[in-house]
């Protein structure tokens, strides 16, 4: 399979999450855990810190957790103005209890009004496109 | 050997500050002026600096300045990793070259000039955001750290009151501030809560404004110190780091999120001088955000987070009678922000007796780092009598 996310790589960080949007544009949630101690690794890294396993599985998970952090933009910022004609838009940092409270970002769908930390969500993957700079991306929506 | 008081801050040198991308030199002549003011205030002959340390992307190395300074050698040189989180630890680095016999004369120096470096959109932007913060509609620092004042503020409570009393301090103290870029605004409720909103729950007036400019502040011995020109202030600890988990972890960093990530490293500050947050006489606390900068103070124990509302009131904050007076120069938020390092020369007038708004008798002098970095520090200066 061709993944349009190689052909759009951003370079930058710690560049271990290859398989996270290889998953996404197959359609699974998916994040690495430890093939030897079990340690959920989030965001991705090459060396397990905890047991210094260099094996990851990557396991698939509901994407459902709740709000830990939110923001609403309102002004395009530089290097993400592919989302100009989106402002204002939330983008969420989720809590997953599956994958131990691992944090993962992904932008608000659907209801935005009154949120709160601690609001539960839920994930839809969406296939790449250019306001995700042809990533596929996770989007959450909140569970009301 | 410690390294308790073993050097002193004796020079500072200052540019004004110019709005981002206006400054009427070169990034590397603003660094040119701020060096030589900081030798001249010293009353050092520029030449004898044979030590350089900047921090996160500075560009004006040594190299290129020792030709314009007529530095007869460079003896040492070194920039410490991260961005406004490296700012304090410039003086643990100085001080160690110093005490091993690296050097004698140390420049910390940071210089920003947007149209020539452009510095906010080419080097911040490089190999620093992650896939997945792009991905998502993130790109600056203000919308990432929106996120933990957002947190901040909805889940462990701290009031919008706050926030803007650290601003309306910042402004006060500017007002005095010839230097200060934000000395003409004149800063009340309703000003701060009907700016435009930048990213929830940030409106204009809790972010810092990248300016350009430059300064500088030279460390040397403390036997040196003792009888130059001016008062000096004494570097009583400098710590640097990150506890296991921070550091590069996104939005992951666990146990703390909206604070400023730098409860232990205060922890070792004030170990290492013997004092606590108690007999802190004034504080210079890094603000690129305002609510990162109460994270720094609670981290620093000045309150618990539940008390910050109690605690961050305007009357509170500003010199001379504030319990905790802060930002004396009107800090990043209210002078200007090159990358917090405007901060250090007001620390060190504050112990000289030279500030603008003065804290009558100043003696132990905080400059916290940046907050929510990778990796931050904090530092401790003081009067002699605190050695």
């Amino acid at each position: 399979m061709e993944y349009s996310f190689e052909k759009h790589k951003i370079v930058g960080a710690i560049e271990a999450d290859d398989q996270y949007w290889r998953s996404l544009e197959e359609g699974e949630f998916r994040l690495p855990r430890c093939a030897s101690c079990r340690h959920w690794t989030w965001p991705a890294h090459f060396r397990c810190g905890r047991c210094g396993s260099w094996e990851f599985e990557w396991a698939s998970i509901e994407p459902k957790g709740a709000i830990f952090a939110w923001t609403r933009t309102h002004y395009a910022f530089d290097r993400v103005l592919e989302r100009k004609s989106q402002v204002p838009y939330v983008t969420i940092v989720a809590e997953i209890p599956a994958a131990d409270g691992a944090r993962v970002m992904g932008i608000l769908k659907g209801d935005d009004r009154d949120l709160q930390t601690g609001m539960p969500v839920r994930g839809h993957i969406e296939p790449p496109d250019a306001s995700s700079k042809w990533y596929p991306s996770i989007r959450w929506e909140v569970i009301r | 050997m410690k390294f308790r008081g073993s050097a002193a801050v004796v020079g500072i040198g200052q540019t004004p500050y110019f709005k981002r991308g206006t400054a009427p030199e070169p990034e590397l002549k603003l660094a040119l002026r701020a060096i030589t003011s900081a030798a001249e205030d010293a009353g050092i002959d520029v030449r004898d600096i044979n030590g350089f340390i900047s921090y996160a992307s500075e560009r004006s190395d040594p190299a290129k300045l020792m030709p314009a300074l007529g530095t007869r050698e460079v003896k040492f040189a070194s920039l410490v990793w991260f961005h406004g989180g490296g700012l304090p630890a410039t003086l643990n680095i100085a001080t160690a070259a110093i005490m091993a016999g690296q050097a004698d004369v140390v420049a910390i120096y940071r210089s920003m000039a947007e149209r020539g470096s452009q510095r906010l959109r080419v080097i911040v932007a490089q190999n620093d955001t992650s896939s997945q913060y792009l991905v998502n509609g993130l790109d600056s620092p203000a919308q990432i750290l929106a996120l933990r004042a957002q947190r901040l503020m909805q889940h462990h409570g701290v009031p919008q009151s706050a926030l803007y009393a650290t601003v309306a301090a910042s402004y006060y103290h500017a007002k005095n501030n010839p230097r200060a870029y934000g000395r003409s605004i004149a800063m009340n409720e309703e000003v701060y809560a009907h700016a435009r909103m930048i990213s929830e729950p940030y409106r204009l007036f809790d972010c810092s404004r990248e300016n350009d400019g430059a300064a500088c502040v030279l460390v040397v011995s403390a036997e040196r110190a003792k009888d130059m020109k001016q008062k000096p202030a004494y570097i009583l600890s400098a710590p640097m780091g990150t506890m296991e988990g921070g550091g590069a972890l996104e939005e992951n960093w666990r146990p703390y999120y909206a604070t400023a990530g730098q409860k232990e490293l205060a922890d070792r500050m004030w170990t290492e001088s013997g004092y606590g947050p108690k007999d802190v006489d004034v504080a210079q606390i890094y603000m690129n955000m305002d609510s990162m900068g109460i994270g720094a103070m609670v981290d620093h124990g000045f309150f618990p987070m539940e008390e910050a509302g109690a605690f961050c009131r305007v009357e509170n904050l500003i010199a001379p009678g504030g319990e905790l007076p802060i930002n004396t120069s009107g800090g990043d938020l209210a002078e200007g922000f090159i990358h917090g390092m405007g901060l250090l020369p007001e620390a060190v007038r504050q112990i000289r007796g030279s500030s603008t708004n003065q804290v009558p008798d100043a003696k132990l002098s905080l400059v916290t780092g940046g907050p929510g970095d990778l990796m931050s520090s904090t530092a401790l200066l003081g009067a002699r009598e605190t050695l």
